[in-house]
């Protein structure tokens, strides 16, 4: 009695389990490397070209692709004009892009501090983070010298040049952004809200050139690198216990059985007894 | 004679026992799972005329600033279920250093997990939970989560006014170290409604109980 209960609780409990696990599919390691492409260059609509496959065509600046899956290994990528008939005249590169399996990246096309167009492979911070954190990655690819990047009207990252980022992990919620010269507090780009969302790594490229007016930001989300909550304390009275207290079901169950076995086998010879005294 | 309606009474006692302890109320029917829906904001990259064309269409965005951001989420703020009596404020909490999800004190009162999805965010499991009794406040609405049944109507009130119909497709009682809480917190899939509280058997040296009553929803059309 009190193994069987004990096996059909247990077979209950995998049954709801394995239908509430069926809600989300497993979260697989990831064999492939994801490659995005930001297009970080002004007034240059153009074809891309991986290992001379034309992947991306009419590209348009301040336009971001992917991300794609790809399998770990060098990838050559050669960016041409948009009305190229293949990739032996690239406009940048070809560049070879390392990329490693579980790893994320941006390609970005854009200008370096002296304006002249260039490519850079960033690798994206996808690490896990906690509860109530955002992920802010700035990235400097436009024509202009060293900036400070203001979050509320603070220097949050100082002294960053073309072409680096910084990272920085900070609770989540929108931030007043402005980018400036370093060492100064007037704007060239923003400010601008920026929504730094709970789980996400919110990429900021600061892209253009300085010297034609046409600064901007570009934004690139990867969400996903939140923490759950591992469990759920919901009780603490046991007001609505399915058993009693300095005991088990099963033996509480078990007892209850013993005790109407006894009477009803009490109640049998009794009557037993008084069949025979008739 | 007696003796076969002892047995009988017995069995009773255990198949009710069974279902108070296990708690599969309803048909465990879980939605089926759905694939991720490609965000809003994707459209295909578009192909005019010019040959050569690239063999795989990549998505492709605009970076703007206005057009790629996460949008803020819409916080329920009460929580409904005429048929078995609830009528609760929602709280909006996070989590402890310890990954523990914060719960108002009041079993009256039921918490939002606000890093997780809004009944507003276009994918993924809007997590509502609450106490099931207290030390101090007894026993909370929640408790009556554990006889929803499949079609049982939940209405969330979201901070803007605005009211979403949930209808209930699944109520489990889960021994808790078996809940797949990757799966309970879900940020993608279809959109939809999880009310937790705790239930089953009780330690009563720890003061725990050993399971959680997990009610499942999908929005109404």
């Amino acid at each position: 009695m009190h193994k069987s209960l004990t096996i059909g609780l247990t077979a209950v409990s995998l049954g709801a389990f394995v239908a509430l696990a069926g809600l989300a599919p497993a979260q697989a390691a990831d064999p492939v490397a994801k490659l995005s492409v930001f297009h970080g260059v002004p007034g240059l609509t153009v074809d891309v070209y991986v290992n001379n496959k034309l992947t991306l065509d009419n590209f348009k600046p301040g336009d971001l692709a992917g991300p794609l899956d790809l399998p770990a290994g060098t990838y050559t990528v050669a960016i041409t004009a948009s009305d190229a008939a293949d990739a032996s005249k690239p406009a940048i590169g070809p560049v070879d892009l390392p990329l490693e399996a579980g790893k994320d990246y941006t390609a970005v096309a854009h200008l370096d501090a002296a304006g002249k167009p260039t490519a850079t492979l960033f690798t994206n911070d996808i690490g896990k983070l906690e509860a109530g954190q955002g992920r802010l990655t700035v990235r400097h690819v436009a024509a202009a010298l060293a900036v400070d990047v203001l979050a509320n009207g603070a220097a949050a990252i100082t002294n960053l040049v073309n072409p680096k980022e910084s990272v920085l992990n900070l609770p989540s919620g929108t931030i007043s952004a402005a980018v400036a010269a370093t060492g100064t507090t007037a704007p060239v780009i923003g400010p601008a809200d920026v929504n730094v969302a709970e789980g996400t790594n919110t990429i900021v490229y600061a892209w253009g050139s300085l010297t034609d007016k046409n600064l901007a930001l570009g934004v690139q989300t990867i969400a996903g690198l939140h923490s759950n909550p591992g469990s759920i304390p919901a009780g603490e009275a046991g007001l609505v216990a399915t058993n009693k207290p300095a005991d088990t079901t099963g033996l509480w169950l078990g007892g209850f059985a013993a005790l109407l076995l006894a009477l009803g086998t009490a109640s049998v010879l009794g009557l037993r007894r008084a069949a025979a005294r008739r | 004679m007696r003796a076969t309606v002892g047995a009988i009474g017995m069995l009773a006692v255990a198949l009710v026992l069974l279902g108070g302890c296990s708690g599969t109320q309803a048909p465990a029917a879980s939605p089926p799972a759905t694939a991720a829906p490609a965000p809003a904001s994707v459209i295909p990259a578009p192909q005019p005329a010019p040959a050569p064309a690239p063999e795989v269409t990549v998505p492709t965005v605009s970076a703007a600033l206005s057009a790629n951001q996460v949008p803020a989420s819409l916080a329920p703020v009460r929580i409904r279920v005429e048929a078995l009596g609830i009528d609760m404020a929602v709280e909006a909490v996070g989590q402890t250093a310890e990954n523990v999800m914060e719960l108002p004190k009041n079993p009256a009162v039921a918490a939002w997990y606000r890093f997780g999805p809004s009944p507003a965010s276009p994918a993924g499991a809007t997590v509502i939970a609450a106490h099931v009794d207290s030390l101090v406040y007894d026993i909370g609405p929640f408790a009556r989560l554990a006889s929803a049944s499949a079609g049982t109507r939940v209405v969330l009130t979201l901070s803007d006014g605005s009211e979403r119909g949930y209808s209930v497709t699944g109520v489990q009682s889960i021994l808790k170290p078996d809940v797949p809480w990757a799966s309970v917190f879900d940020r993608s899939g279809a959109s939809r409604l999880t009310l937790v509280t705790c239930g089953g058997e009780f330690d009563y040296e720890a003061k725990r109980y050993l399971s959680n009553v997990i009610v499942s929803a999908d929005p109404l059309p």
